[in-house]
């Protein structure tokens, strides 16, 4: 099965040349024969890519350490499950599920439109099976998963600690399904600029691949910072590190674009400038890639270094200028008439809510590529660290939040005076009384107090669409409450979607001003010592050692300190942390000693413990962190992906849709319809 | 692939060779290329050309010292150290600060040393802008953890935020062009209306409903 798999690999490069010269040319020739042809070849290369695959994975359960790939990331006693995740360890196979995924999905956006978009299709497949090609290139000729060994060692490296938890599992998954999803929408947009089909039916075609995107990604880089924080043991879940903004780029422009999207679909408006995003969160896709593999700026990922930057580098300049090329040559046809009636509307809204999310895009990648550039300029290499960061985005972040509640409260086209006074004074109160109550609280930190405020009135704009919505429907309908408030959903998946994944970025603001009442302290502590500390809240928390304990699991040899924990008198329970030293099947160490964390997790804050170092058998050195609001990151992360589900189940058929309240209510010049789609 | 059979396209089969003979010598030709540049990234490889193996090591901790000052008194309790460390950026490649790094899980031998000099610095009675001055002396500026605010790192503290100014005022600008659009569209219809009503016989509505039709108009498009 392994040769099998080998073998697939260079099949499925052949396929993929195939499909790309074949779809070209019969796009570019008329010939119906080499389209039909171009398309089975792009199915026939996800299959061959499936083999790879199915090769790579027998290979790691056999444990056949004559390839350089199993030797390297896994060992003999390696547990089952991360045999299974091993597949992505390390950057070839990491290279070959990212192929995998991305054969997957430009099989499936060939299937589904077999019957659409047809003059553009041959250029979607085409341009599809580039990427294909680029990424089996890569492999087959840099980076093969199946190279093997001239002497089969008895056992493997073993897979690096960090990499033994159940978030590496889940999460390079997911922000490869967000990443490649970036493929398809950039696919269409070549299509679309080719055959010059750039009326709002492309756009159709790409806004629930770009939802996709936007889903996993968000669902990524979630999973990315729980693992940070659980696995990584320095008490933070975002650190700013380069591949970290590489998977917070793309978000940021497909965030973008599903909001510019419907200014397009709308009012016919922002062409050029949708194109431009769709193309954009391609090349940043690439482009993190790039920074991700290089190892040309320093990051915490190591373990996905290699010396395929060049072939990133190369193709990202061959896409940039062909894609610029093609976006120039079409500048025409991308024109529209545009008008605007207010310059207080939802456009403007819209347009400034897409200017700061590429800002902070544009700020993470100038900070994240900073060092270079002055490396070249004065020679000088510089650090652009998370203070640099928080205080260029910090203030982008909170205009970007204001504007997640001022945007739905403005009417498309034109907002009267009276309209704005209606929408605006609930959610304003809502604000101002957050502030006010936190404040008489004792809260001083202008940050904390600014997000909460903002949060409040963001918080207040979607309550108060939610107590319209169901208002409206239990009036007209004589619905009840649960009734009332899941149809409401249910016919308008779009707009009362968005709305709860602007709930989670509420959520989520709200938990990063938690990180401005950080506490912390470190001890060495002897069996039986005790150290104190207060919380942000003001509760006294005692921590008294219990001892050094050894231990052999699994794969790894373990030293734990426990430590029994009160607040305020009562108790806690206890509270472990444990350094692992991980060793092959022969006992030998195979990486440095790691920590794992002890974690007293709660909504309103995380006590996390750091097993610093054991200074003597029965001394510890320990960091203890008090967290506030930690839990309500990943909380605001399930609720954005939530929303970001209901947005992009199909939506009722618009017979259905009209069927609601919407089309009974009397609407003037300045009224936004209830129910209609945001 | 399969013989095509279709009637429609027989005709096109010895094109069609003559096409897959020219694609097979063009990707044979791109494979080539890439041989030779993947045979060139191994050598250059082996010859340990990669630079991030290097910063890795604990080579990357320099000693920095001051002989104390007489009488010296340490300038900075715990809290203001540790305050201060995060204003640092450890040179392994874990890019936490000082602080962060030496306290946590990160098997680092750079970040503890570091803070051993800035003690020892502390206890000799030199203030945080000597120490300051005496690491970025021995580190450079690569030791701060983020860019400093004069000189040509300035540009990474202002770039983000004109940038963003343009866009702003660019915005400002398109959004004013439109708005001309609109009006000059409002008077052309205008006009058009205007023609209308002079040539056709009258309406039965009053200006009012005649503006909300306008308006429901406008709306459906």
């Amino acid at each position: 099965m392994i040769l099998v798999g080998e073998l697939s690999l260079w099949i499925a490069l052949l396929m993929a040349a195939w499909t790309t010269t074949v779809s070209f040319a019969g796009g570019m020739q008329g010939r119906p024969d080499l389209i039909k042809s171009g398309e089975r070849a792009m199915y026939a290369t996800f299959g061959f890519v499936v083999l790879a695959s199915i090769g790579l994975w027998t290979a790691l359960f056999t444990h056949d350490f004559s390839l350089k790939f199993v030797a390297s990331f896994t060992s003999a006693n390696l547990p089952k499950v991360y045999l299974f995740t091993a597949f992505w360890a390390g950057q070839e196979g990491s290279l070959l599920f990212w192929t995998l995924i991305m054969t997957m999905y430009s099989a499936v956006a060939v299937f589904t439109n077999r019957n659409r978009n047809r003059e553009m299709m041959p250029y979607v497949t085409g341009t599809l099976g580039i990427v294909a090609l680029f990424f089996l290139m890569t492999m087959t000729f840099s980076e093969n998963p199946f190279e093997r060994l001239d002497w089969v060692p008895p056992d493997g490296r073993g897979m690096n600690p960090q990499l033994q938890n159940p978030g590496m599992a889940a999460h390079p998954p997911m922000l490869y399904l967000g990443y490649v999803g970036t493929a398809i929408p950039f696919a269409f947009a070549v299509g679309a600029l080719v055959t010059r089909q750039l009326d709002a039916q492309w756009l159709g075609a790409v806004r629930r691949w770009a939802l996709v995107s936007w889903f996993f990604l968000t669902i990524g880089i979630t999973l990315g910072m729980w693992w940070a924080y659980v696995e990584l043991g320095w008490a933070g879940y975002w650190a700013w590190d380069a591949v970290e903004n590489s998977s917070f780029l793309p978000w940021l422009t497909v965030t973008a674009f599903l909001h510019s999207i419907m200014i397009q679909e709308k009012r016919g408006m922002l062409r050029k400038w949708n194109v431009t995003l769709v193309v954009l969160s391609f090349l940043l896709t690439i482009l993190g890639t790039f920074i991700t593999r290089s190892g040309v700026i320093e990051s915490v990922h190591a373990f996905a270094r290699s010396s395929i930057g060049n072939w990133f580098l190369g193709f990202l300049i061959v896409a940039t200028v062909l894609t610029a090329y093609l976006v120039s040559t079409r500048l025409n046809d991308l024109q529209a008439k545009a008008e605007l009636e207010s310059m207080v509307s939802r456009e403007a809204a819209f347009l400034y809510n897409n200017l700061v999310l590429v800002g902070i895009c544009f700020a993470t990648l100038w900070g994240t590529l900073f060092p270079i550039l002055s490396e070249w300029v004065k020679g000088d290499k510089i650090t652009v660290g998370p203070p640099f960061f928080n205080a260029v985005n910090g203030p982008l972040g909170l205009l970007l939040l204001a504007l997640t509640g001022i945007g739905p409260l403005i009417a498309w086209r034109r907002a009267s005076v009276a309209n704005l006074q209606r929408q605006f004074t609930a959610p304003l109160i809502a604000g101002v009384v957050v502030f006010v109550t936190l404040f008489a609280l004792g809260m001083r930190d202008v940050y904390a107090l600014a997000s909460y405020l903002l949060a409040g009135f963001v918080f207040g704009t979607i309550i108060q669409e939610f107590v319209k919505g169901v208002g409206a429907r239990r009036r007209m309908y004589s619905e009840g409450f649960f009734a009332a408030f899941f149809r409401l959903i249910g016919r308008n998946r779009r707009r009362y979607g968005g709305y709860i994944v602007h709930f989670g970025v509420v959520v989520l603001f709200c938990a990063f001003a938690g990180l401005m009442f950080r506490r912390d302290v470190t001890a060495t502590l002897k069996t039986g010592e005790s150290v104190k500390a207060t919380d942000a809240y003001g509760h006294e928390w005692v921590f008294t050692s219990q001892g050094i304990s050894s231990d052999k699991q699994l794969n790894r040899f373990v030293t734990a300190v426990t430590f029994a924990v009160t607040r305020d008198g009562e108790n806690m329970g206890l509270l472990s942390s444990e350094k692992r030293q991980h060793v092959n099947s022969r006992n030998e160490p195979t990486f440095e000693p790691s920590t794992e964390v002890g974690i007293l997790e709660s909504p309103k804050q995380d006590v996390y413990l750091v097993f610093t170092g054991a200074v003597d058998r029965d001394t510890a050195a320990v960091h203890i962190n008090f967290n506030p609001l930690v839990w309500w990151v990943w909380f605001g992360g399930i609720i954005m992906a939530f929303g970001g589900l209901i947005v992009m189940w199909p939506q009722a058929t618009k017979g259905e849709r009209e069927g609601g309240y919407v089309a009974q209510i009397p609407m003037g010049r300045d009224m936004e319809p209830v129910g209609a789609g945001a | 692939m399969s013989v095509d059979r279709n009637p429609m396209t027989n005709g096109r089969a010895q094109s069609r060779r003559a096409f897959v003979v020219r694609a097979g010598a063009v990707v044979g030709g791109l494979s080539l290329l890439v041989r030779r540049a993947a045979a060139q990234e191994q050598a250059e490889q082996q010859a340990g050309a990669t630079n991030s193996g290097e910063e890795m090591t604990s080579d990357s901790y320099k000693p920095v010292s001051r002989p104390p000052k007489p009488g010296a008194q340490p300038t900075m309790g715990k809290v203001e150290v540790e305050n201060f460390e995060r204003q640092l950026a450890c040179p392994c490649p874990c890019t936490l600060d000082i602080y962060t790094c030496r306290t946590t899980d990160f098997s680092c031998g750079i970040s503890p040393a570091v803070h051993g000099d800035i003690q020892r610095l502390v206890d000799g009675g030199y203030t945080a802008t000597e120490i300051m001055e005496a690491l970025t002396g021995t580190y450079g500026d690569f030791i701060l953890n983020s860019p400093r605010k004069e000189g040509f790192s300035l540009a990474a503290w202002f770039a983000p935020f004109a940038a963003v100014a343009v866009g702003a005022v660019g915005i400002g600008a398109l959004l004013r062009s439109w708005r001309l659009n609109a009006k000059t569209a409002d008077a052309a219809r205008a006009a058009r209306a205007a023609a209308q009503s002079a040539n056709a016989p009258a309406v039965d509505a009053t200006p009012e409903e005649l503006a909300r039709l306008e308006a429901a108009l406008r709306e459906e498009r």
